[in-house]
This record gives C-alpha cells, sequence and structure tokens, in this order.
C-alpha cells in the first residue's frame, strides 16, 4: 500500500525529527536524575560498594520466582486444559449416545446404566471445569498482596514456630505459585482453544487417537502460541515477587532495597540500583519476546493475528 | 451437521443479554458463597464472627471508602495518560514517540510498589516547601500508580488505534476530510470500540494496585486491615482465626469491586458492539 | 476535466511512476489496465491527491490542484474514489457511510443528507439494506455502498481502482451494472479493472500501463484485438486467455 500525502510531507524532516527526538529523550533523563541527584545526593562510592549485595537480594527474587514459576506451569497447564474443554449441551451429548447405543443393540432398547454413565462423566466434566474457573477467577479477582498475606496469615497460624524468613518464603512461594498459575492456566486456555477444532478433526479422520491428536498435531501449534506470553509471564511473576515486601522476612530484592533505603538515606541510590537491576532483567527479555513474535510468526497462527496494512 | 441460527430481533436480544448479565451475577453470588463455606470449613472459621465485626467493622468500612477515593483519583487519570500518550505514540514524529516510550518501557519494567515506595519518598522533596504535608507523599504515590497503570492502558490504546485498517483513514480521506475529522469520525470510534475488552481487564488490575498504597501509609481498605490484623496477632486473649476472616471479607470486596467493573464495561461493550467490528483473533 | 501530465513518483528507491500524462474528457470513461505493480493505483490516488506527486501538474478542470495554496482536502471532495478492497467504515450502517462525507465535510443537515443517501442507496439497489452494518453485506453489496458513499459528496469525477479485484465472482456483475449506469449517466470516470467486458462496452479509451509509463492507448477494439506493442499484445494475451 502506497504512503499517504502526509506521510511524505513527515518523511522530509525525517533527520531533523530523530536528532530532536534523540535530544529530548536523553534531555528530560538527564533532567530528571540531575533534579533527584542534586537534591538527594548521588554517592558512587556507597554504589561501588554495595551493589554486590543488591545483586544477591535480586538473585532471591529470581530464585523465589523461578521456583513458583514452575510449579505454577504444572498448575496452569492442567487447569488450562481442563478450562478449554468444550462442553456440548447434555441434551446433544444424551442424544448422539442414544443414537450409538440403539445402533450397538441392534434395534433393542438400551440399557439407562449407559445413561447414568454418561450422565456421571458429563457432571464430572462439568463441575472439574467450573471449579478450575471459580480459581482463576477468584486468583484474577483479588490483589496479590491480599493472597499473600492470606497465606502468610495461615503459615502463622499453623507453624507458628517456624523461622521467619522460612515461614516468609513458605508463604511467599505458596501464594506465587498459587498466582501464576491461576494466570498460566489463562495462557494455556488461549493456546489450546487457539488452534482450531477442524485440526483436531482432520487428525482423527487420519486415525490418531485423541491423545495422539493432542500430542502431535494441538500441542506443537499452542506450545508455540504459548511460548511469547509464558516468557512475559516470568517477567510479570519477577515482578509481583516484590510483593513479598508486605512479608518483611524475605531480603528479595524490593524489601533489601527498601530496608538499604532507610537504614543508610541512600535513597535515591537505593532507588536507582533496584530499579535498574529490575529495568535489566525485565526490558531486554521483553523486546526479545516482542522481536521473536514478529519474526518467527506462523503467517495466519498467533493468539493475537498478524498485522497487514494499519494506521 | 445442519445449524440453524436464529437472527434476534432488537428486543429479543436486548432481553437475552439482560438475562445472561442476571445468570451470570447468580452463579457468581452462589460460587462465591460455597467458595466461602468451603474455607470456613477447611480453615475453621466463621465469617459472620459478631464480636471480630464489633471490632473490625470501622476500619473494614473506612478502609472500602479510602480505596474509593483512591480509585476515582487514579483510574480517571490513567485513562488520560493512557490514551495520550497511546495517541501521541502512533505519531510518525519521534521526538513525540522515543521519550514516551522511554517512559511507558520504565513503567512497565519496574514493579509498580517500587515506585510507589520511593515516589513517596523523593516525590514530596522535589515540591516546594509550603505543600509538604503528611499526605502529600501518598498523593503522589497515587499519581504514579496513575501513570504505571496510563503506560499499560496506552499500550491498549495504540493497539486499538493500530488495528484500524489502513484503508479506512484513506477512504475517509477520499470523502475530502481533513485529517483531524478522519481521526474523529472515522479511526477514533473504531479504536476506543476495540480497546474496551482489555481495559476492562486493566480496570480490574487498577482496582487491586490501590492496594500497594497501604505500603506507604495509604491506609485503603488492605492497609486498614493489615493494620488491624497487626493487633488482633500481638493482643492476648483475641482468635487468631480471625485473621481469616478479616482477609477473606477484603478479598471479597476486592473480587466484587473486580467483577462489577468488568461487568460493567462488558456491558457497555456488548452495547456498542458492532457486528464484523472485533480485535482480529485466528 | 481531469488532466495530468508529466506526473512523477518515487517511493523510495522505487521509481513507480516515470512522467505519466493522460486527458480524460467531461462524462468520458477511460479504462487503464496493466500488470500489478505497474503504477495504475499510484497514478490514481495521485490524482485525487491521496498521493503528492514528486513532481508533474495534476489539472481539475482547467486549474493545477496540486498546489500549495490548494487544500487536498478540496480536491478529494470533487474527485470521488472507490477502492478495492471497499473500505467502508466498519462502524457505522451502510446509510452512516453514505451520510458521514456531506454531514461533516460539507455540512449538509443530517436530514436531508439521510433523504440523498437513501436514494443513493436505491439508486445502487440497496434501499433495504441502509441499516445494515458492513460486516453483514456480501462484498458486491458493500463495494456497491462504496460507490453511493463517493458518489454522496457530489463528485465531477470518479476513480475506480480494481472496484471488482477482491470479490466472488458471483458479485462481479451487480458492481460493473452499477458502475455502467453510473456512465450512461454522464459520470466521468477512470476505471482501473481487467474486466474486459465492462472496458469494451463502456470505454472508449483503453490505457496499458507498465513500469510506471503509458505505453499504448487506444480505443477497446484496438488494444484487446490488435496491440501495436509487444507487451500489450504478451499482457492482453495473458488476459483474454
Amino acid at each position: 500500500m502506497p504512503a499517504t500525502f502526509d506521510e511524505q510531507r513527515r518523511s522530509r524532516v525525517r533527520i531533523v525529527d530523530i536528532l530532536l527526538a534523540i535530544l529530548v529523550t536523553v534531555g528530560i533523563l538527564a533532567y530528571i536524575l540531575d533534579v533527584l541527584a542534586l537534591r538527594w545526593g548521588l554517592s558512587t562510592a556507597y554504589i561501588g560498594r554495595s551493589y554486590p549485595n543488591y545483586l544477591k537480594a535480586a538473585w532471591i527474587s529470581l530464585y523465589v520466582t523461578t521456583i513458583a514459576y514452575f510449579i505454577g506451569m504444572g498448575i496452569g497447564f492442567v487447569l488450562g486444559w481442563a478450562r478449554s474443554v468444550r462442553t456440548l449441551p447434555l441434551a446433544r451429548v444424551m442424544a448422539a449416545r442414544r443414537r450409538e447405543a440403539v445402533a450397538a443393540a441392534d434395534g433393542g432398547s438400551p440399557g439407562a446404566g449407559l445413561f447414568l454413565g454418561t450422565l456421571l462423566v458429563y457432571g464430572i466434566k462439568y463441575y472439574v471445569r467450573r471449579t478450575a474457573d471459580a480459581y482463576v477467577a477468584i486468583i484474577r479477582g483479588t490483589p496479590l498482596f491480599v493472597q499473600i498475606v492470606f497465606v502468610w496469615s495461615a503459615v502463622l497460624v499453623f507453624y507458628p514456630r517456624l523461622d521467619p524468613l522460612v515461614q516468609g518464603l513458605l508463604a511467599g512461594v505458596i501464594a506465587l505459585t498459587a498466582n501464576t498459575g491461576g494466570y498460566q492456566s489463562e495462557i494455556f486456555r488461549a493456546g489450546i482453544q487457539t488452534v482450531h477444532s477442524g485440526q483436531v478433526e482432520a487428525g482423527r479422520a487420519i486415525g490418531l487417537s485423541r491423545w495422539g491428536a493432542m500430542r502431535y498435531i494441538v500441542l506443537p501449534q499452542a506450545v508455540r502460541l504459548v511460548i511469547p506470553p509464558l516468557t512475559n509471564e516470568y517477567i510479570g511473576l519477577l515482578k509481583a515477587s516484590s510483593l513479598l515486601a508486605v512479608v518483611g522476612s524475605v531480603p528479595e530484592l524490593t524489601t533489601f532495597g527498601r530496608s538499604e533505603a532507610f537504614q543508610t538515606f541512600h535513597i535515591f541510590e537505593a532507588f536507582a540500583l533496584v530499579v535498574g537491576i529490575y529495568l535489566l532483567i525485565t526490558v531486554p527479555v521483553s523486546k526479545v519476546v516482542e522481536w521473536i513474535e514478529r519474526r518467527y510468526r506462523i503467517p495466519g497462527l498467533g493468539i493475537q493475528a498478524p498485522r497487514t496494512a494499519r494506521v | 451437521m445442519a445449524t440453524t441460527v436464529a437472527v434476534p430481533t432488537r428486543s429479543s436480544a436486548l432481553r437475552v443479554r439482560v438475562s445472561k448479565t442476571a445468570i451470570r451475577g447468580a452463579e457468581m453470588a452462589v460460587g462465591t458463597i460455597l467458595v466461602i463455606l468451603i474455607l470456613q470449613t477447611v480453615l475453621r472459621f466463621n465469617l459472620l464472627d459478631e464480636d471480630l465485626w464489633k471490632l473490625y467493622l470501622p476500619s473494614f468500612l473506612d478502609g472500602i471508602v479510602l480505596s474509593l477515593r483512591y480509585l476515582g483519583i487514579i483510574l480517571p487519570l490513567s485513562v488520560v495518560i493512557g490514551f495520550t500518550i497511546g495517541w501521541a505514540r502512533i505519531s510518525r514524529f519521534r521526538t513525540l514517540s522515543w521519550p514516551l516510550s522511554v517512559f511507558v518501557d520504565f513503567f512497565r519494567g519496574v514493579p509498580p510498589i517500587i515506585v510507589v515506595i520511593f515516589a513517596a519518598v523523593l516525590g514530596p522533596s522535589l515540591l516546594p516547601a509550603r505543600f509538604q504535608s503528611q499526605d502529600i507523599g501518598i498523593i503522589i504515590a497515587a499519581l504514579t500508580l496513575a501513570m504505571h497503570s496510563g503506560a499499560y492502558q496506552s499500550e491498549i490504546f495504540r493497539a486499538g488505534f493500530m488495528s484500524v485498517p489502513r484503508g479506512q483513514l484513506e477512504a475517509a480521506q477520499s470523502l475530502g476530510m481533513t485529517n483531524g475529522a478522519a481521526m474523529r469520525f472515522v479511526v477514533l470510534p473504531q479504536a476506543l470500540r476495540l480497546s474496551i475488552p482489555p481495559l476492562a481487564n486493566e480496570f480490574a488490575v487498577v482496582i487491586k494496585d490501590t492496594s500497594l498504597l497501604a505500603i506507604v501509609g495509604g491506609f485503603e481498605l488492605f492497609g486498614s486491615s493489615f493494620i488491624f490484623e497487626q493487633q488482633i496477632l500481638f493482643s492476648p486473649g483475641n482468635q487468631l482465626s480471625w485473621i481469616f476472616v478479616v482477609w477473606t471479607a477484603v478479598a471479597l470486596v476486592y473480587f466484587v469491586m473486580t467483577f462489577a467493573v468488568t461487568e460493567l464495561l462488558n456491558a457497555i461493550d456488548r452495547r456498542y458492539h458492532v457486528k464484523g467490528l472485533e480485535a482480529v483473533t485466528v | 476535466m481531469i488532466r495530468v501530465e508529466e506526473l512523477e513518483k518515487h517511493f523510495g528507491a522505487l521509481h513507480v511512476l516515470k512522467g505519466v500524462s493522460l486527458e480524460v474528457q467531461k462524462g468520458e470513461v477511460l479504462v487503464i489496465i496493466g500488470p500489478s505493480g505497474s503504477g495504475k493505483s499510484t497514478l490514481l490516488r495521485c490524482i485525487n491527491l491521496l498521493i503528492e506527486p514528486d513532481s508533474g501538474r495534476v489539472f481539475l478542470d482547467g486549474t493545477q490542484v496540486n498546489r500549495r495554496d490548494i487544500r487536498p482536502e478540496w480536491v478529494r471532495q470533487q474527485v470521488g474514489m472507490v477502492f478495492q478492497s471497499f473500505n467502508l467504515f466498519a462502524h457505522l450502517t451502510a446509510l452512516q457511510n453514505v451520510t458521514l462525507g456531506p454531514i461533516r465535510v460539507l455540512g449538509t443537515d443530517p436530514t436531508t443528507a439521510g433523504a440523498q443517501g437513501r436514494k443513493l442507496l436505491a439508486r445502487v439497489g440497496l434501499a433495504d439494506k441502509a441499516d445494515a452494518y458492513p460486516a453483514q453485506l456480501s462484498g458486491g453489496q458493500q463495494q456497491r455502498v462504496a460507490i453511493a458513499r463517493a458518489l454522496a459528496m457530489n463528485p465531477k469525477a470518479m476513480l475506480f481502482d480494481e472496484p471488482t479485484s477482491a470479490l466472488d465472482p458471483e458479485y462481479i456483475r451487480e458492481v460493473l451494472d452499477a458502475m455502467a449506469a453510473l456512465a450512461r449517466d454522464g459520470m466521468t470516470m477512470i476505471v482501473v479493472t481487467h474486466e474486459m467486458g465492462f472496458a469494451s462496452e463502456v470505454a472508449k479509451r483503453i490505457l496499458f500501463m507498465d513500469a510506471g509509463r503509458i505505453i499504448e492507448e487506444g480505443s477497446p477494439e484496438e488494444i484487446f484485438h490488435s496491440p501495436k506493442q509487444e507487451r500489450t499484445r504478451m499482457f492482453v494475451g495473458k488476459i483474454l486467455r
């Protein structure tokens, strides 16, 4: 699609534009840093001295995040699969069963046991799905703060004698696991549902079993779809792990930075170090994910559709 | 298999929608009660414990009111910020879009709690002395929460703008519309409609994020309950299981708030839904 | 009516139009054919200034219009355009699509515009579809709404950019019929199309473009049956087969 009238007018000022953009961006950043540093002082000595401690704290953040993330992935996959099951109206399932049964009994009347069995399986499927839905709704509908404190309270009540650090870690990992499990199930559900049901049909048509169709047709497509959002979820969880600050006994990056700031009064340095470390992890990873999404998208396959010509 | 598609008339469609929302609401209520009953049995507490509520009710209600007040500041402001930045970032002028993309990357890359903690401390120092007061730190923290959500919303609005096909703009121009008019009458209405469903999610996040203000002394629902919990934990003679009551109640309020906001936006989405105008998903 | 002199257009390194000149009389229908990438679409967009040509002149009724002191919006009001991919406004009904221009650009009051819009929809045979959204219309119906939308601005001339290329075969006829009716009513039209039947029936002249130049010009008879240039012969041979 050719460029519009206005784009070309714009292209003439491109070079001025780029230079000005760099100037403005750097200028604003420098100004903000300068104002903060002027007000609060910037002790490079402090930064040089204590950045290893910050890295250690960041390591704890990553540690907690990683454990929760992978346990949560198991939960998320199971929940996601359970929630991706489409339920047909009961009447239709029963009617299909009846047809099969009639065909099998060769004209005779089918037994009631068969229908009860169908009803049971249908009911269990339905309630498993609804329970999973409820779990995700609760996780998504309440603040992670409340979830952490809830679990923490439970740990305090049931295991009052444990070391505070262990209590905090236990509560933190459980809460983060439960939380990311809910969010990851959304990703897996979308991934599995996005693979068109016609694909399963086609797989079954060439003689694959239900699991075979899942294994060879749905999963290979779904995995490709879920990797970028799953990576983003890891980043999100890392940021969420900062909420463990409310527990106070787990020295992860935010907790550590906060206590350093108020004990040493190197407030601006602490802020800069904490923010710097988070940004160093999150921004490159999400940029790489964005790039991969653009670069390796299979045409016509994506949770977000490929964009053609856009405004 | 043959499927029949009933084409609903305007009024019957409306009735179906209303009853759908009602059913969803009822379902949610039943589900919530079930979950609470199960929690009560497993953790052995009673949500309607009178002795507790006599002590807790004032801070509970104050907390809710304060939460709503913070929301009243943060939510509108974040939409304004998000929309403005989202719009500015589709501009081809890098002078406009580059600094803003740094802003967005910053707020998307840093956990909001850190921005809140440090904004409450660093922020007031940048203001003249006569503005200094106890609460100014919390207000600045609330403003940074609005910026944080604004950064996320800007991505939503930007995606909305970008998913309006370029042909729409061209067609509007071919009718003799100026860029401004084409934007206002053709691109904007479509972009906004496409932005509503993801906005519903983001609003729920904003509601939950107000709880972060507790950490700098903004005692909204979460904060006031946290203080109350500390009192229970450390005063003798009180039942420890009360803290479960407190957190279940708090979770319930947040759940209802997020549910209400998402349902409201979904209702708006359905009201203004146009067939064939969807964010394209495969 | 429309005259174009020595149009040049580059997109970056790509030289899309290499000195194109043409003239269309009032009430005349001109058909442009040519392989994809030959610059036909760009030429049309240069005429209503959706694209600003690098050099060359565009005249409308004897006035040069690609000048600083003439707003491109004004030019586009005078020249209607119909796109290959319809580009109906997805959030508006058929009638709203047709009336948006008159109401927002010309300042017509909504009642009058509505009445005119219904008349125009009736003219393209879609009186009963006024309240349908684009997604509820077939491709052919959408394109006819797009024609009505362009007509609503009361243009002096109309540009058609491959109006039937994106259509399923069964819908092509209805769109061509609407265009032929328009031509009979004396509308000045420039049509990029590969519909040879339509071209022979409606057009007096056909231009063949390739690689940014006009290669040959002639009556439908000449172009289709006895082209002078080798490239024209090859192209016509391909599309007639």
